[in-house]
């Protein structure tokens, strides 16, 4: 690790009902550009892009699920190595907005609980076809102590801003946790190994 | 040439060439004066005199070169008339080339007018012949001649057939014209219901026949459509043969288990063929680039073929009802019906196999459906190939048979992913140590099924499903399996109640605080006590076993990967996903390794530490501050080093064993650093005379020496302090540790500070403390 060339190395997965826009939020903030007839995502994309955070280098490693039914299992697969998860939904679509407690239950199911989630309404360069509200939004992520934003990925409105919060959100847990780490195992190692002796049993 | 003459002569031009004027030599007086100016003067004259004869020297030179000079007047008169003459005839001949050239262009002009002349009057000869040649060809049903003919005239400058409706024989063109076009119509119709009634009646010649003429009709959809449908109802009705076959074959036969696997193939195989065959007809007759349309009308057939095949499949194997019980007792872990991961196998080596066969066949589409528009688009604009490109995309991403085969991928995983935690879980319930093996079976038995399980999921062919079971591998030995483990080690290593007694302490309350310690009270006999004892080691081993596996493990996949996608499985895309997912994978043995070591410092603190410290503390009740006569005593009699080697030596015999060698060595160091730790506590507590530090230098010796035999480890640099305080201990008079010390400590670092050089040599008795004090470290 020490080999590579970054301070911090992030997994971010986004996840979503299909056609909300995953994708092209990706795209937007990997190469800059809006796909005209972006495909639907088969199984999962995976991307790269080092930003520069107050002087450190974060490797953000991006995986870019599909939406459709079909590939749920596949994409499941990913949550527990995540460090962060997106949750994404359509503004102008109501039914994205509704199926939001499944995705949590999703998350609940199958993602480690150090996961920082953030809630994402995208599409807001359609204004005039919202169909579901910005207070509604913020209340149902807070009720579920989630961050929330709203973007554009046409209109690259908040992209930056998404992936560029949430990095920075990660180093700062990164850094709370190798303080907590500090004071119980004086080991070194990985930021999240607890000393078992310490650790209370699942399986008994 | 008057000497005197010259002054007067240069006195009068215009300036003055002497350096002596007239005016100086008459105010001249004396004669010394006079005699000097004479003098140069005459110097002067001299010079004068030489430059005058060079002149005249150089006379007839210059005379010569004027009268050839003047010979040549004439001769210039002669050329400049030459030249006028010359420029007269360049543009005249300039002009005349012009005048040809324009003539030539006209000619030009008149041949190429004449040519169109002759086509035209081909053309309108051609329109009339192909006039003739259709109604002829069409009543002795000689179809291709009549498609020729037709043929002929669709390629006719419609321009021409403009302009010639416009000339002289404007009525005979016109009742031409008509006649053609309505041959035309009628051809087309009638070849267009001749290739419908083969295709209706599976006549392979006469389709072949008319599948030939539509093209020359412009026919091309309608023709490739038609020859589709045919094709369609050979695939359908062969297909629809196969599946019968399996679906009443035998369930003993040997391909019963995949006969679902193998009729897919069929189809798949089928149409494969079918490019094969008919590819170089559709090239010759419709040219290139039409692949893909005729697939395009294939893939219909063939979606709706596999998807009855995977129907079939999906109701006689049960496979969504097995999905559902599996999903069911993942989701609440116990449950009334579960189902036996080994009935599992059968149905998810069918199911990748089935993948893997849908992987290959839509790789071949994509092989020669962009060949085929490689020709055709060779000189094609950007644009097109780009349609043509997403007309390939298009058929294989929204075909049924893919989305068919992702569905059920998608429940081959969590099926999979079932199989692996339940088998692995198996492994672990009937995990046996046999006696003299390092590790216990579970070990190879658990990473025998990952790597069974990944594998298959390679054989899909589907990096996305290869990706997802590494994932699930990875959360199973990392969190389910690793917690087994942390669970073993968490029971602890037991301390015997022989251990305490031998210990000499008060047996009862410790033993009651150990046991209350590991959360029970201790009731295991000495038995059960030894087998306690083994399994903690053995667990120590796994563990290891378990950081080295999981490396081998991923090196494994790398290779394997490596050569499905040498053979052509996915793109640098899907690789990179299977790397990034395999380092992952590779991650989780640094855990093991972590667990590893706080495994062993929980063995070194429960079963090396409570041992070794009164051992050790027993040196404070061999004095050594001593004279000669115990000296020799001591030195006949070991009074404590040699007893300590031999409680060591037999409290790690049962490590040396039970333990690989790398884990025992990292014991050995992690007791060697306790000896040295506690050793050195024990020494600041004793005194010594001169003769007793003696004892403790050789006393260490033994002890580095005996330590040094059992590791690997350097020993020395542990106990380079203690080495330190012996030599100290060892001295003459206390000034002698000057000798030492400083500039004088030579290749020696020093590990002790200077107070603890103080402290060290307080613990002498002979030495004085004002001495010590005086001293300057
Ligand atoms: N107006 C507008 N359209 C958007 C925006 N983001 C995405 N779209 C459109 O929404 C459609 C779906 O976008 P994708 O990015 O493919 O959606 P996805 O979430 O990746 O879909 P799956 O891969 O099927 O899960 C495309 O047609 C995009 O052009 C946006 O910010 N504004
Ligand atoms: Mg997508």
């Amino acid at each position: 690790m020490s080999m590579e060339d970054y301070d911090y190395l992030f997994k971010i997965v986004l996840i979503g009902n299909a056609g909300v826009g995953k994708t092209c939020l990706v795209r937007r903030f990997t190469q800059g550009l809006f796909p005209p007839g972006q495909g639907a995502t088969i199984g999962v994309d995976f991307m790269i892009k080092t930003v520069e955070i107050k002087g450190e280098k974060v490797k953000l490693q991006i995986w870019d699920t599909a939406g459709q039914e079909r590939f749920r299992s596949i994409t499941q697969s990913y949550y527990r190595s995540a460090n962060a998860l997106i949750l994404t939904y359509d503004i102008t679509c109501e039914d994205s907005f509704r199926c939001l407690p499944e995705w949590l239950r999703e998350i609940e199911q199958y993602a480690n609980n150090q996961v920082v989630t953030i809630l994402v309404g995208n599409k807001i360069d359609l204004a005039e076809k919202r169909e579901v509200l910005r207070q509604r939004a913020e209340e149902f992520a807070e009720a579920q102590s989630m961050l929330y934003l709203e973007t554009s990925a046409k209109e690259s409105d908040n992209v930056e801003k998404l992936f560029l919060d949430l990095a920075c959100e990660l180093i700062r847990e990164a850094k709370q946790n190798t303080l907590d780490n500090n004071d119980t195992a004086p080991m070194p190692g990985e930021g999240k190994t607890i000393s078992y002796l310490s650790c209370c049993s699942s399986l008994n | 040439m008057e000497e005197q003459g010259s002054p007067t002569v240069r006195r009068g031009g215009p300036e003055c060439l002497s350096a002596v004027s007239a005016e100086t030599i008459e105010s001249l007086t004396e004669l010394e004066d006079l005699e000097r100016i004479y003098a140069q003067l005459c110097a002067e004259e001299t010079d004068v005199q030489n430059e005058l004869e060079t002149l005249v020297a150089q006379q007839s030179t210059i005379e010569t070169k004027m009268l050839a000079l003047q010979r040549m007047g004439p001769n210039l008169q002669l050329i400049e008339g030459d030249a006028t003459q010359l420029s007269g005839m360049i543009s005249f001949t300039c002009s005349l080339a012009e005048n040809v050239s324009s003539k030539v262009r006209q000619l030009d002009l008149t041949k190429k007018r004449l040519y169109q002349a002759i086509q035209r009057a081909d053309d309108i000869l051609d329109l009339k012949f192909c006039t003739d040649g259709v109604q002829t060809a069409l009543r002795n049903q000689d179809y291709e001649q009549a498609a020729a003919h037709i043929h002929r005239y669709l390629s006719l400058d419609q321009s021409v057939i403009e302009l010639s409706r416009q000339g002289g024989e404007s009525s005979a063109v016109e009742a031409s014209l008509a006649l053609l076009q309505e041959a035309e119509l009628s051809l087309k119709a009638l070849v267009t219901k001749r290739l419908e009634e083969a295709v209706a009646s599976s006549d392979l010649p006469q389709v072949e026949r008319f599948f030939k003429i539509l093209p020359l009709l412009g026919l091309h959809e309608k023709g490739l459509a038609l020859f589709a449908q045919y094709l369609c109802s050979q695939l359908a009705s062969k297909a629809e043969e196969n599946l019968i076959l399996a679906v009443g074959s035998d369930v003993g036969e040997r391909r019963a288990p995949v006969i679902f696997a193998d009729t897919l193939t069929l189809l798949l195989e089928g149409i494969a063929r079918i490019v094969e065959t008919h590819q170089p007809i559709v090239e010759t007759y419709y040219g290139p680039g039409r692949l893909c349309t005729l697939l395009t009308h294939l893939q219909k057939e063939c979606d709706t073929q596999a998807q009855k095949i995977v129907n079939k499949f999906i109701q006689q194997r049960d496979y969504h009802s097995k999905f559902q019980v599996v999903q069911s007792s993942m989701m609440r872990g116990v449950t009334t019906e579960k189902i036996e991961p080994r009935e599992l196998d059968p149905v998810l080596s069918e199911v990748t196999l089935m993948n893997s066969r849908a992987e290959l066949y839509l790789r071949f589409l994509r092989r020669r459906i962009t060949a085929d528009f490689e020709v055709a688009d060779a000189m094609a604009a950007e644009a097109v190939s780009q349609e043509h490109q997403q007309s390939l995309e298009r058929l294989l991403k929204d075909c049924q048979l893919s989305r068919t085969m992702q569905e059920l991928i998608g429940y081959y995983i969590p099926m999979e992913e079932y199989y692996m935690r339940e088998t692995v879980n198996k492994a672990v319930a009937m995990d046996a140590a046999e006696t003299g093996q390092l590790t216990s079976s579970m070990v190879d038995d658990v990473f025998y099924i990952v790597k069974k399980c990944i594998s298959r999921a390679l054989t899909s062919g589907s990096s996305d499903c290869v990706c997802a079971m590494i994932n699930h591998a990875t959360s199973v030995l990392e969190t389910d399996f690793r917690e087994v483990l942390v669970c073993k080690l968490r029971a602890g290593y037991p301390v015997s109640a022989l251990q305490d007694l031998q210990r000499g302490v008060s047996s009862a309350v410790s033993m009651m605080q150990s046991s209350l310690q590991h959360g029970k009270i201790q009731t295991l006999g000495i038995e059960s006590q030894e087998q306690a004892k083994s399994a903690y080691l053995v667990t120590l081993n796994n563990v290891e076993v378990c950081s080295a596996n999981i490396i081998t493990l991923k090196k494994n996949l790398e290779n394997d990967c490596a050569k499905l996608f040498s053979q052509g499985m996915g793109s640098e895309h899907a690789q990179a996903k299977i790397d990034s997912c395999l380092s992952d994978l590779v991650n989780t043995s640094s855990k093991f390794k972590d667990l590893l070591q706080e495994g062993l410092l929980e063995l070194n603190n429960t079963a090396i530490k409570p041992q070794v410290k009164p051992w050790i503390s027993n040196f404070l009740s061999i004095s050594h501050n001593i004279e000669e006569e115990e000296f020799s005593e001591y030195e006949a009699n070991d009074p404590w080093v040699q007893q300590l080697i031999v409680q060591l030596e037999r409290l790690m015999a049962e490590f040396k064993v039970g333990l690989s060698p790398v884990i025992y060595d990292t014991l050995s160091s992690l007791m060697t650093n306790l000896i040295a730790m506690e050793m050195e506590k024990t020494v600041f507590k004793c005194t010594f005379s001169r003769l007793g530090g003696l004892q403790f230098d050789k006393e260490l010796r033994s002890l580095v020496a005996y330590l040094s035999s059992v590791t690997s480890w350097t020993i020395r640099d542990k106990f380079a302090r203690l080495t330190q305080m012996a030599t100290i201990l060892n001295l003459e008079r206390v000034s002698e540790i000057l000798d030492y010390w400083g500039p004088n400590s030579g290749p020696l670092t020093w590990r002790l500070t200077p107070a603890e050089v103080r402290q060290v040599l307080a613990l002498r008795v002979d030495f004085r403390s004002e001495d010590i004090k005086r001293l300057r470290l």
